[in-house]
């Protein structure tokens, strides 16, 4: 079944809403859940955690660690009179990381559609053509960014330098010597670009048109009552858990 | 016993239908002077890549000096092979041009006086010297080359990768380059050069190997 781009949007900005709206581990539980049901339902491949597992590892481990720093509710470990971890604590970091679950799933119903239809589906939805040109070449450019960046670590390793190996305040002064090159790169590659829009036309015209077209089918609506009265239910659900 | 050597190596990039490089069985000795030619698109800087370890093959095997090559770290590699991207752009991350030849000398424990005596010569080999406290991203493109060049060629590898190392120079830096790789040659380092100027291959096809469509269509030397 084909879904209009629009109609993903609305829903990815329902569990976006939904996720920083709650608090509570248990309504984000409930969320999640959801979320995960509509990620079946779309079909959507979660290779992308494949290859995103070690900077979701990373987090999981900044999120344990940042519920120590929480105090609140009973203590659950503690040491020489002080408290380690509370059940707070944990549920502060249970939180987090559900949302960001939840963030996460709902970004991968859009990551499997097309960046064109994507960009076009903001165009009908009235969003300013400057704007959707931003993000469009942002979405162009992360991945050429994220290779030169690796082809610079990548040089940085093959001169001598074991990133793995060197002390910590060395490692800072490898990342601001890469930075701030990296910065001017792409401040100049930016600086092309508009220069080359220029040449090419770009705003010439207050109106352009596109190659492609999207509509909204009848199982378009279908899914956005759907996607409505399955939010008024969650919001009802969450609100009787919180009560209780 | 080869240098580096493959067997049966393919790779293909994440989201292509076709092999970048297939089924691809080289060896190659420490001491050789090589040219690798072809089209664009015909699979040389893959292979190159897949040489260093920077892509995983997803068939075959590569060994370095015996050993796989995905056994080795980066840096040990580096220690083995230099290598100057086809984009110098993306090998300049300092901000200065003596520094960019500094930075792998520093980081192999070089006195002061080493390194300055080392970078003086390296950059002198291009006439480089002056230019040696500029911001390496406003130098010309043939510039930017040379300077990669200089930082490689200081680390006094033990193998060379050259990808498109003439692409930018000019007629008379190409010559000094040329006569440059040969005495470092003839000083024991192999060198592999991926080019398409066949001028400037002329004094290296000791061995030539020629790639078409990601697989060697000949080996001849
Ligand atoms: N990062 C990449 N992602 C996807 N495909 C790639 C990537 N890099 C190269 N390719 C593809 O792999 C094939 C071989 O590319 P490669 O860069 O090895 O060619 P080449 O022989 O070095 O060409 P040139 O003479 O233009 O430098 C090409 O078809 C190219 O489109
Ligand atoms: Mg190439």
């Amino acid at each position: 079944m084909q879904v209009d781009i629009r109609t993903k949007l609305l829903i990815v900005a329902i569990f976006s809403v939904l996720a920083l709206t709650y608090q509570d581990p248990r309504a984000l539980a409930v969320i999640f859940l959801l979320n995960i049901l509509t990620l079946l339902a779309f079909r959507v491949s979660f290779n992308i955690f494949v290859s995103l597992k070690n900077f979701i590892f990373m987090y999981f481990v900044l999120m344990i660690i940042q519920s120590f720093f929480v105090r609140s509710g009973e203590p659950l470990i503690k040491l020489g009179g002080m408290y380690l971890l509370t059940t707070g604590g944990i549920l502060y970091g249970l939180s987090i990381i559900l949302r960001f679950l939840i963030l996460a799933g709902s970004g991968l119903i859009l990551v499997d559609h097309n960046a064109a239809e994507l960009l076009l589906g903001l165009v009908k939805l009235r969003v300013p053509y400057e704007i959707v040109f931003m993000i469009q070449v942002g979405i162009r450019f992360i991945p050429v960014f994220i290779g030169e960046l690796q082809n610079v670590f990548n040089t940085i390793q093959l001169r001598g330098v074991d990133l793995r190996k060197v002390y910590k305040r060395k490692v800072l002064r490898v990342y601001v010597s890469i930075f701030s090159p990296l910065l001017y790169s792409v401040w100049q590659k930016a600086e092309k670009l508009s220069i080359l829009l220029e040449l090419r036309g770009f705003r010439r015209f207050p109106t352009r048109s596109y190659y492609r077209d999207i509509s909204m089918k009848k199982s378009d609506y279908v899914i956005i009552c759907l996607a409505l009265v399955i939010t008024a239910a969650l919001v009802y659900v969450c609100h009787k858990i919180l009560t209780l | 016993m080869a240098f580096i050597s493959l067997h049966k190596v393919s790779y293909t990039y994440m989201g292509r239908q076709k092999a970048a490089v297939r089924e691809i069985s080289l060896k190659l000795d420490q001491a050789e002077k090589i040219a690798v030619t072809g089209l664009n698109g015909s699979g040389k800087s893959t292979l190159a890549k897949l040489i260093l370890g920077l892509l995983k093959p997803q068939s075959g095997n590569i060994t370095l000096d015996g050993r796989p090559v995905g056994k080795y770290s980066l840096v040990e590699i580096g220690e083995k092979i230099g290598y100057v991207l086809q984009n110098p752009n993306q090998m300049l991350f300092n901000t200065s041009v003596y520094n960019e030849v500094a930075f792998g000398l520093k980081w192999k424990g070089k006195s002061k006086k080493e390194i300055d005596y080392l970078c003086k010569k390296y950059l002198d080999l291009f006439e480089l010297w002056d230019l040696r406290a500029e911001l390496p991203f406003n130098l010309s493109e043939g510039q930017k080359q040379l300077v990669a060049l200089s930082a490689v060629l200081a680390l006094q590898p033990r193998f060379l990768i050259l990808d498109e190392p003439t692409k930018s120079i000019d007629t008379f830096r190409k010559g000094r380059l040329k006569d440059i790789l040969q005495e470092i040659w003839r000083r024991g380092t192999g060198i592999m050069v991926i080019s398409h100027d066949h001028d400037f291959i002329a004094k290296f096809d000791d061995r030539r190997i020629h790639m078409a469509g990601g697989e060697v269509v000949e080996d001849a030397g």
